[in-house]
C-alpha cells in the first residue's frame, strides 16, 4: 500500500493526463451531440430514378398534398427529401413514385437532424433498436433436413446404379427417417467394392459396418455443418436481395445461431407486405441457346439486360441439381462443379452429346408476391457457358469469371437443390407511436434518476459532491458518445434501463473513495494525504465490485437477444466509463483543487 | 455493549433471511411462474380502442374469432388492451393471424394496433433454456472469481447472500404472478451482479481487518466491517434505489417488471449482504488464521 513512485509530488497528475482527459470528453461530447438532435424520416431518390423536378417544384407539389417538407437536399443527382412528420414517409414514397420513371430507386431512410457542421465531422446519432423506433422484426428458421434428404436420395440412386453395373446380386438400399442409408450386401467382397467406390467418389460420407455384410452410410458431421452453413448462407443472400426491393436503407438481415435468420425492418408497419416479399421461392433451369432472332425461341435478359434467345423448354430443371460448389481449376481458373441426380445426369448426357461446342444458358427465376400480394415471376439468365465435352451427372462450368463470381453462381445454382423450407418462427411489430412513447418514458426516467442523484450527492458530500457530480455527468457524456461511436451498438428500451441503472451505480465509485477519505481523515491525516491513501485503498474494492457485474453483463450479451443485448451493452459500457470518470476524472479534479490542502480537521 | 447488540441483531436478521428464503422456495414451488411470451411462445397484441369499450365486450368477440380463451388485460392507459393467446397454427401459414380489425369490427371502434408479437413455441423453449444457462454460467463465473479472490468461507457468505436475493425476487414474481419475461430475467442477472457488489465490499473490509487486527474476535471484526462500510452501503443502495424508482414511475409498462425486480433485488441485496453475508463465514469458522499466510501476496 505504501509504494508510491511519486512521493515527492503528492496528488499530482502530469499535464498529458489532463490533455487526455479533456480531449476524451470533448470528442465524446461531439459524438454524443447528434443523438440529441434525433433523426428525421426521409425518402431517398436515387440518381437513376429519373426525377426531373427541381427541389422547389418538388416541395410545392408535396405541400399541395399536405406534406410538410423540412428540407430537400440534392447532391450528385441523388435527392433526399427530409420530412417533418415520421408517419408521412410511406405517403411521400407513393407520391414521389408517380413523379419518377424508376420507382424502384426510391428508398425510405433516416436523416440526422443535427446541424451540418456536426455531421461533416463524421458524427452520427446512436442507432435505435426496433422497440424505440417502431418497425417489424422476423426470425426465420431454415429447415436444413430436406437438404440432407436430397443428398441421401442422390446417393441412393448412384449406389443402385453401381450395384447394377457391378452385377451384385441380392443387394438393397434404402434411406431412413434420419437420412441414413442402409445398405444390405451379399458378401464381404461386395462390401469392399462399395467401400472402395465410396472412398473415391463420395469421401464426405461416413461408413460403418453392420451385422452381416451390410453398411450404414451417413453424412459426416463436418459435411453436415458445411451443408448447413451453405444453405443458411444462400438463404441469407436471397433474403438480402429481396429485402433490397423493399427499399429500406436501414433494413438488417443477419444470421442468428446455427440455422436462423433475423430480419429487422425499421419503419415498416405492415408485416403482411413484408411477409409476401420474404416468402418467395426460387428455381433454376438449363436452356439450349438459340441464335438471336430465332422464331421458335424464348427471349430472356441476362444481368446486363442483353436479350438471349433460348429454347422454349429447358433441357433440365434446377431440381435435378444436388450440389454446386465453386473451386479453382487446374489452370487457376475459377469453375463451378455441379452434381446432378441420376435422371438429370442422363438428360444432360443426352443433350450434351449432340451439342458439343455449343453454348448452354442457365436461368434463375423467382416466384414472389409483391407488396400488394400479387404473384409475380422474374426470370433472368445468370450464365452462358460453352459445352466442352459430353457431360454426365458431374460436370463443371468454367468461364464464370473471378472466383467470387463463381462462388456467387454456385450459390445461385444451389438454390434449386438446397431450397430449404423457411418458416417464420417469430414476428414482432412495434407501432411508431409506441416506439416514440418508449423513448420519451425511458429518457424521462433517465432525467429524473439523474436529477435526484445529482441533488443527493451535492447535499450529502457537500465539499466533494460537486466532484462526483461532474464525474457523473461526464460519465453520461462518454457513455452516449461511445454508444454512437461503436459500430453495431444499438440503443434499446432495456438499454435505457441499463443507462438509468448505471447512473445509480456509477456514483458508487466516488462514494467508496469518499468514505475511505473520511476514514483517513478520522485517523488524523491531512486532507491531501487522506485523498492520496483514500484513492489507493479504494481501488481494489472498486475493481472487485465492478468485475462481478461485468461478468453478468458479458453473459447477458451472449444470450444474443436484441433488446437484452442492448441492456448488457449499456450496463457493461457504463461500468467501464464509470470507473474511468469515477477514478481518473474525479482524481484529476480533486488534485487540482484540494491536492495541496494540508489542513487536518476537514469535514467531508 | 453496542457491539454485542450488533452481533445479536446480525444473528436475528440472518435467521429472518433463512426463514424468508425457505418461504420463498416454497412459494416458487407451489405457485410457479407466469411465464411471458418470450418463453412460452404465442401471440401478444396491444391495441388502442375507444375508451368506452369494456373487457366484457371484447372477450366474447375475441374468443370467437380465435377459437380459444384470449386473455384480455387492460394496459397502462384507458382504452388500451393487451391481448394474449396461443398461436393457432404454425406461424408461417397465412391463416395464423386472424385479422384483429375484422375480429373487433362489431364494436364500431377505431382499432389501432400498437404492437404485436408472434413467437413460435420452439423459440420460447430455446430462450428459456438459454436464459437458464445464462443464469448458471453467470453463477459459475462469479463462483470462480470469488474463490480466486477470497477465502472460501468468506466467499460462501457472499454466494449465499446472492442466492438468497435471486430466490427472493423470483418468489415475488411467483407470488404476484407478474409476467416473467426476458427483461425480468435480465433484471435477475443484473441483481446477481449488484447483490455481490455489496457483499464484496463488506468482505473486502473483513479481509482487511483480519489482516490488520488478527487478535480481534471474528464477531468484532464483522461488526467493525459493517460499521465501516455502512454509510457507503446506504448511500449507494439509496442512489440506485432512487434511480430504479424513477424508472418504475416514469419508465412505463414495458419496463415495469424490470424496475420492480431491480427495486426488490437492491433492497434484499443490501439486507442480505449485512445479515447472512457476514454471519455465514463466522458460522463456518472463519478466523484471522485463514488470512495469515496470504498476507503478503494478497494485499494490493
Amino acid at each position: 500500500m505504501e509504494r508510491k513512485p511519486n512521493k515527492r509530488l503528492l496528488n499530482h497528475y502530469s499535464a498529458w493526463k489532463y490533455i487526455v482527459l479533456i480531449v476524451t470528453i470533448i470528442v465524446m461530447l461531439f459524438s454524443a451531440l447528434p443523438t440529441f438532435y434525433g433523426e428525421d424520416a426521409a425518402v431517398q431518390v436515387g440518381a437513376k430514378a429519373g426525377l426531373t423536378l427541381t427541389p422547389v417544384a418538388l416541395r410545392d407539389k408535396l405541400q399541395a398534398e399536405g406534406v410538410t417538407v423540412k428540407r430537400i437536399d440534392q447532391k450528385n443527382g441523388e435527392t433526399l427529401i427530409v420530412l417533418d412528420a415520421d408517419n408521412q414517409q410511406t405517403l411521400v414514397k407513393t407520391l414521389v413514385s408517380s413523379m419518377v420513371t424508376e420507382p424502384k430507386e426510391l428508398t425510405l431512410s433516416l436523416a440526422s437532424a443535427a446541424p451540418s457542421w456536426l455531421q461533416n465531422l463524421g458524427f452520427q446519432p446512436i442507432k435505435l433498436g426496433l422497440d424505440l423506433r417502431g418497425g417489424v422484426q422476423f426470425l426465420l428458421d431454415v429447415d436444413v433436413d430436406p437438404v440432407y434428404q436430397t443428398q441421401g436420395e442422390a446417393l441412393v440412386d448412384s449406389l443402385r446404379q453401381f450395384i447394377r453395373e457391378q452385377k451384385i446380386r441380392g443387394a438393397s438400399v434404402y434411406l431412413d427417417q434420419t437420412n441414413q442409408l442402409n445398405l444390405t450386401l451379399p458378401d464381404n467382397d461386395a462390401r469392399a467394392a462399395v467401400r472402395q467406390m465410396m472412398k473415391q467418389s463420395y469421401p464426405n460420407w461416413q461408413l460403418s459396418n453392420t451385422d452381416g455384410a451390410g453398411l450404414q452410410i451417413k453424412l459426416s458431421q463436418e459435411e453436415q455443418t458445411k451443408l448447413r452453413n451453405l444453405t443458411v448462407q444462400q438463404n441469407l443472400q436471397v433474403m438480402r436481395s429481396r429485402i433490397e426491393e423493399l427499399g429500406i436503407t436501414e433494413a438488417l438481415v443477419q444470421r442468428q445461431g446455427d440455422h436462423r435468420i433475423r430480419i429487422e425492418l425499421p419503419g415498416v408497419q405492415d408485416p403482411a407486405a413484408a411477409k409476401n416479399v420474404i416468402g418467395a421461392t426460387a428455381s433454376l433451369a438449363f436452356f439450349e441457346v438459340k441464335e438471336s432472332g430465332s422464331v421458335n425461341a424464348m427471349v430472356l435478359n441476362d444481368k446486363s439486360g442483353k436479350p438471349i434467345y433460348v429454347s422454349r423448354t429447358p433441357v433440365l430443371g434446377g431440381d435435378h441439381i444436388v450440389d454446386a460448389r465453386a473451386s479453382l481449376g487446374e489452370m487457376g481458373m475459377a469453375e463451378v462443379n455441379i452434381n446432378l441426380d441420376r435422371v438429370g445426369g442422363q438428360k444432360m448426357s443426352e443433350f450434351s452429346r449432340t451439342n458439343i461446342g455449343k453454348p448452354m444458358a442457365t436461368s434463375y427465376s423467382e416466384y414472389s408476391r409483391d407488396e400488394q400480394g400479387k404473384a409475380k415471376q422474374t426470370q433472368e439468365i445468370i450464365s452462358v457457358a460453352t459445352i466442352q465435352s459430353q457431360l454426365g451427372d458431374r460436370f463443371r462450368i468454367t468461364g464464370a469469371g473471378t472466383y467470387q463470381e463463381a462462388q456467387q453462381l454456385a450459390l445461385l445454382l444451389r438454390a434449386g437443390s438446397m431450397t430449404a423450407p423457411v418458416t417464420i418462427v417469430e414476428e414482432r411489430t412495434i407501432g411508431p407511436t409506441l416506439g416514440a412513447e418508449n423513448i420519451e418514458n425511458g429518457f424521462a426516467a433517465l432525467g429524473l434518476g439523474m436529477g435526484i442523484t445529482l441533488l443527493f450527492m451535492a447535499l450529502w458530500y457537500r465539499r466533494l459532491g460537486w466532484v462526483a457530480n461532474i464525474a457523473l455527468i461526464s460519465n453520461m457524456v462518454i457513455l452516449f458518445g461511445l454508444l454512437a461511436l461503436i459500430p453495431g451498438a444499438v440503443l434499446t428500451l432495456p438499454g435505457i434501463a441499463g443507462l438509468v441503472l448505471t447512473v445509480g451505480m456509477a456514483v458508487d465509485t466516488n462514494v467508496l473513495i469518499f468514505e475511505r477519505i473520511k476514514d483517513k481523515l478520522k485517523e488524523g491525516r491531512s486532507f491531501a494525504l487522506a485523498i492520496d491513501t483514500g484513492f489507493d485503498s479504494a481501488f481494489s474494492t472498486i475493481f472487485d465490485a465492478n468485475f462481478t457485474t461485468m461478468i453478468t453483463a458479458v453473459v447477458l450479451y451472449s444470450i444474443g437477444n436484441g433488446p437484452i443485448q442492448g441492456f448488457a451493452l449499456t450496463l457493461g459500457l457504463g461500468l467501464l466509463t464509470s470507473m474511468f470518470t469515477g477514478i481518473f476524472a474525479s482524481r484529476a479534479l480533486i488534485n487540482l483543487v484540494y491536492g495541496r490542502d494540508a489542513s487536518r480537521h476537514v469535514r467531508v | 455493549m453496542k457491539n454485542i447488540n450488533l452481533t445479536k441483531w446480525r444473528y436475528v436478521s440472518s435467521a429472518i433471511s433463512i426463514l424468508l428464503m425457505i418461504t420463498s422456495l416454497a412459494i416458487i414451488g407451489v405457485k410457479g411462474f407466469n411465464w411471458g411470451l418470450d418463453f412460452t411462445g404465442g401471440v401478444v397484441t396491444e391495441v388502442q380502442l375507444d375508451r368506452k369499450i369494456t373487457s366484457s365486450e371484447l372477450q366474447p368477440l375475441l374468443n370467437a374469432a380465435y377459437q380459444q380463451e384470449v386473455s384480455v388485460i387492460s394496459a397502462s392507459e384507458p382504452g388500451r388492451w393487451v391481448l394474449r393467446y396461443g398461436d393457432i397454427k404454425s406461424a408461417d401459414t397465412e391463416q395464423s393471424n386472424v385479422d384483429i380489425q375484422q375480429a373487433l369490427a362489431p364494436l364500431n371502434s377505431e382499432v389501432q394496433v400498437l404492437n404485436s408479437s408472434v413467437v413460435g413455441p420452439q423459440i420460447g423453449q430455446e430462450l428459456a433454456e438459454q436464459g437458464g444457462l445464462a443464469l448458471l454460467v453467470a453463477m459459475l463465473c462469479i463462483l470462480g472469481y470469488l474463490s480466486y479472490r477470497f477465502e472460501w468461507r468468506l466467499a460462501s457468505g457472499a454466494l449465499f447472500a446472492l442466492v438468497h436475493d435471486v430466490v427472493f425476487v423470483l418468489a415475488f414474481f411467483a407470488l404476484t404472478q407478474m409476467e416473467f419475461n426476458l427483461t425480468v430475467l435480465a433484471a435477475v442477472l443484473a441483481i446477481l451482479g449488484y447483490s455481490l457488489n455489496d457483499s464484496i465490499i463488506i468482505a473486502d473490509r473483513i479481509r482487511e481487518l483480519l489482516i490488520a487486527k488478527p487478535k480481534l474476535a471474528i464477531q468484532d471484526i464483522n461488526n467493525q466491517a459493517i460499521a465501516a462500510t455502512f454509510s457507503r452501503t446506504m448511500v449507494t443502495s439509496g442512489t440506485t434505489l432512487m434511480t430504479v424508482g424513477a424508472l418504475w414511475i416514469m419508465g412505463g409498462g414495458p419496463l415495469e417488471g424490470f424496475s420492480i425486480a431491480m427495486f426488490i433485488g437492491i433492497l434484499t441485496g443490501t439486507f442480505s449482504s449485512i445479515s447472512v453475508g457476514t454471519s455465514l463465514p463466522e458460522f463456518l469458522g472463519l478466523t484471522p488464521e485463514h488470512y495469515k499466510e496470504q498476507v503478503i501476496s494478497d494485499t494490493p
